[in-house]
């Protein structure tokens, strides 16, 4: 394994509390953290449900540490569809091995419908058959991205599949969550909040969540509305009126107050834009809600025409 | 006597596939191979997103389709706010058209790019190779560090995920190893590079909020073009002096490819990239079928789903459609609907846009870019209908479209705003046709009572990966592998590489 000095640690955690929006204080620590993954490498286990990919895209658009480095020196990703050399029968032999063998983090993209166990296949074996002793067996559970938290879209409204995210799921198999499993919602999931997660689990500990959510509180503690760099206009009262108008993005259906996450600080792909700067309504992707209701569409430019089941006060920005 | 091989599931594709054969033993009076006489695949996942979508506002519709697919949302989105411009009867601005295609066209090389490099290539390199490397470059140097490491501490899994893979013919040549390894780190970086330029004004990657109907949300500014072209600038070049040359490499270690895989030979194109307002592309549509070009008639397009886990409701024009699943369904083996054109099988994808344009009147400059590029091999045209020819077509659409980037950034008005005015109507229709990376996609929506009351997607490789159909005709990729022959059934690589060479993207197929 390449050696790092004490001094690149600290480098690359200051890269990753500034990718987070975090203060100096938790620079050593999260230095720590890295060290500690990088001296003693986790073994992941990654596994797809009914996922579209993205998150697994995300976690490629890394920067400091950038994708190489996650892979090779961050974690032992021992298995992951799209990236293993491994195929056929050798890549399920592969996941039987390390669930037998234990002590891994595994890392859920996308949902899971046990109600339709045909729905989602791995090497023709059900997805819900291999999960239980996956789950079981794990030392740290995380769930990338808003399918894999809270059911996403495959779980939103008129779904003929009956999915549910990992949260649900365990519960109704009576397994414990509350300090095992960490939910990172987005969708896709940003990928600083899993470094984050795997670097503040693998070094410091289970990470501090909300009670309910089990989102971890360094990432999702404030709303996009709280942090927002055109709240100046919602003050001031200044509203877009269409897309592509300066002003707060409320009246176009922006769900800001809905979404808690760190946005406005760390941005996305390598900070280059993000939804609000590109003038695009937050869509409150990070939401146990998110996209869950047809009555409660992402923009409001239909509400004139047809009924919707929310009052001003539920775009309003309630925690929770 | 018939032996079943299996690659269950096929990794380093998008999304949950499986592949079962018969084959028949060859005697070669040396070790028997192995010769695949029938094939089947098996998408294994379904979401649903078809019936999500019904009852929901229409201005949903781009958001929640891009969640098709996470390696290829900016095509659904297009597909999709082309089905509502339609419906809405309206046009992309100027500088929204030219915003979507930057955004489209950046998601390409990004796709293309991580397809040949991080998808396909372990197929072809030997990773071990690092190794013995002696050099000083920083990134092999840790690449080696790692593998040593790993092996060294006797770990359970060494060096995962490129290790275990299957043991057979890789590149011999060390050297020539080591530096493609090199370039797969390189593509990493690359491909976050395109992700980044797809994201100046599309807010994000994957799934663009930017993209809506008429345009997108960001107004370009100069920062925002300069932003986008010196990333440019860094991907052409790689493009030009890395990808390229890799693509001839590949092509002279592994000539056999050129000659097997072909399929049936017959392709479709929906068209993609506008290049103004009266409907010009940049890559244009129509069909091969027989092997001769006829233009695109959107109307012989249907779906199937006899071997299908859905209600059998007949051959139906997507618009329509319906998708209710029966799993368990007798006689189906894939939740991949059966997709024909005239009733036939359609290979989709950049070989597929290659070929039509190739074939449509004169070729245009398609046809000289294409015989330049085979001439300079000393190959003839047809052996790019083949595994190594549809790596070949996306390297050099890969070359032609980011070229064709910087024209459509000089074309921007800056500050100008790139979005277009629009009311939802109370009832309307539309058909969404473009071109993902991996092939033709298309979206037909119905609105009634300003709702969705119908979506339907056909989706490239619902094309490609297609089960058999009524007539029990097998789908393009099931025949492209009829006739391969497999060295070794416990490690049928040759079957990897010529699905992988289609690109497959199952969660995208089934949605």
């Amino acid at each position: 394994m390449a050696k790092y000095s004490r001094r690149e640690f600290l480098r690359m955690g200051g890269a990753v509390a500034a990718g987070l929006g975090l203060g100096p204080s938790v620079v050593p620590g999260l230095a720590q953290g890295l060290q500690r993954i990088f001296e003693r490498q986790r073994n992941v286990l990654w596994l797809q449900g009914m996922s579209c990919t993205g998150c697994s895209i995300s976690l490629l658009n890394s920067d400091e540490p950038g994708p190489l480095e996650i892979v090779t020196q961050m974690m032992s990703m021992v298995f992951h569809s799209n990236l293993s050399a491994a195929q056929g029968k050798l890549a399920m032999e592969i996941i039987d091995k390390l669930i037998a063998e234990g002590k891994y983090y595994l890392v859920l993209e996308g949902a899971i419908a046990p109600k339709m166990p045909e729905s989602c296949l791995l090497g023709g074996r059900p997805l819900t058959d291999i999960l239980p002793t996956a789950l079981q067996n794990a030392e740290l559970i995380l769930a990338a991205g808003s399918c894999a938290a809270f059911g996403g879209i495959p779980g939103a409204e008129g779904n003929p599949t009956g999915a549910m995210g990992l949260q649900e799921y365990m519960e109704s198999k009576g397994m414990q969550t509350k300090g095992r499993l960490v939910n990172c919602p987005g969708c896709p999931v940003h990928p600083h909040t899993l470094v984050a997660v795997l670097a503040h689990a693998a070094g410091i500990g289970y990470p501090k969540v909300d009670p309910d959510l089990l989102t971890p509180d360094m990432i999702c503690k404030h709303s996009v509305h709280d942090d927002c760099p055109r709240f100046h206009y919602w003050q001031k009262e200044v509203f877009a009126e269409n897309f592509g108008d300066e002003g707060c993005l409320f009246k176009l259906g922006c769900l800001g107050p809905l979404s808690h996450s760190n946005c406005p600080q760390r941005q996305w792909n390598g900070g280059v834009n993000w939804c609000i700067r590109a003038g695009a309504p937050c869509i409150a992707c990070t939401s146990k809600d998110f996209s869950k209701k047809r009555s409660f569409p992402f923009y409001r430019k239909g509400e004139q025409y047809h009924a919707v089941d929310y009052k001003e006060q539920d775009r309003g920005g309630k925690r929770k | 006597m018939s032996t079943t091989i299996a690659v269950s599931p096929v990794t380093r594709i998008e999304g949950h596939l499986a592949v079962h054969t018969e084959t028949e033993e060859v005697d070669t009076g040396d070790t028997p191979i192995y010769r695949i006489t029938e094939a089947r695949c098996e998408g294994e996942m379904f979401r649903g997103l078809e019936q999500i979508l019904r009852g929901r506002d229409p201005l949903d519709a781009q958001q929640i389709t891009q969640r098709v697919c996470g390696v290829c949302p900016i095509s659904h989105g297009i597909a999709s706010v082309r089905a509502q411009e339609q419906a809405y009867g309206i046009k992309p601005s100027r500088n929204g058209r030219l915003l979507q295609n930057l955004i489209q066209g950046a998601n390409y090389l990004q796709s293309h790019v991580l397809h040949f490099y991080h998808l396909a290539a372990l197929d072809f390199v030997d990773v071990t190779a690092v190794l013995g490397y002696g050099g000083t470059d920083p990134t092999l140097k840790t690449v080696k560090a790692w593998v040593e490491g790993a092996l060294a501490r006797k770990e359970v899994f060494p060096a995962a995920p490129f290790l275990p893979r299957y043991e057979c013919d890789y590149i011999k040549s060390a050297d020539r190893n080591v530096t493609l390894v090199g370039h797969y780190v390189k593509a990493l970086d690359l491909r976050r590079r395109c992700h980044e330029m797809a994201a100046v004004f599309g807010a994000r990657l994957p799934h663009s909020t930017a993209l809506i109907p008429g345009g997108c949300t960001q107004t370009p500014t100069l920062e925002r073009v300069l932003a986008y072209t010196s990333r440019l600038k860094e991907v052409l070049s790689f493009i030009e002096s890395t990808y390229i040359p890799d693509l001839i490499e590949a092509a002279a270690e592994f000539p056999q490819y050129f000659e097997i895989g072909g399929g049936y030979g017959n392709f479709l194109c929906y068209g993609v990239f506008d290049l103004d307002d009266s409907g010009n592309k940049f890559h244009r549509p129509g069909v091969v079928l027989d092997g001769k070009w006829e233009p695109l008639d959107v109307k012989q397009i249907t779906e199937e789903v006899k071997h299908s886990s859905y209600v059998d409701i007949g051959a139906r024009y997507p618009g329509e459609g319906d998708t209710q699943p029966q799993a368990g369904k007798p006689g189906a083996y894939s939740w991949i609907k059966a997709p024909r054109y005239k009733g036939q099988p359609m290979e989709v994808g950049a070989l597929a846009r290659i070929m039509v344009n190739y074939k449509a009147g004169d070729g245009g400059w398609v046809k000289k870019e294409v015989d330049g590029f085979c001439s300079s091999l000393n190959l003839s045209v047809d052996k790019l209908v083949s595994v190594l020819g549809r790596h070949v077509a996306r390297g050099l659409e890969s070359v032609w479209l980011a070229k064709q980037c910087f024209k459509w950034l000089e074309e921007i008005e800056v500050d100008t705003p790139a979005t277009t005015d629009f009311t939802i109507p109370e009832s309307g229709s539309g058909v969404g046709l473009t071109e993902a990376p991996r092939g033709a996609l298309g979206h037909w929506l119905s609105i009634k009572d300003h709702h969705i009351s119908n979506y339907q997607c056909v989706v490239p490789t619902t094309w490609n990966c297609s089960p058999r159909d009524a007539q029990g005709k097998p789908g393009p990729v099931e025949k492209a592998l009829e006739g391969i022959e497999i060295k070794d059934p416990a490690q049928p690589i040759e079957m990897g590489r010529l699905v992988r060479s289609f690109d497959p993207c199952i969660a995208c197929a089934v949605h």
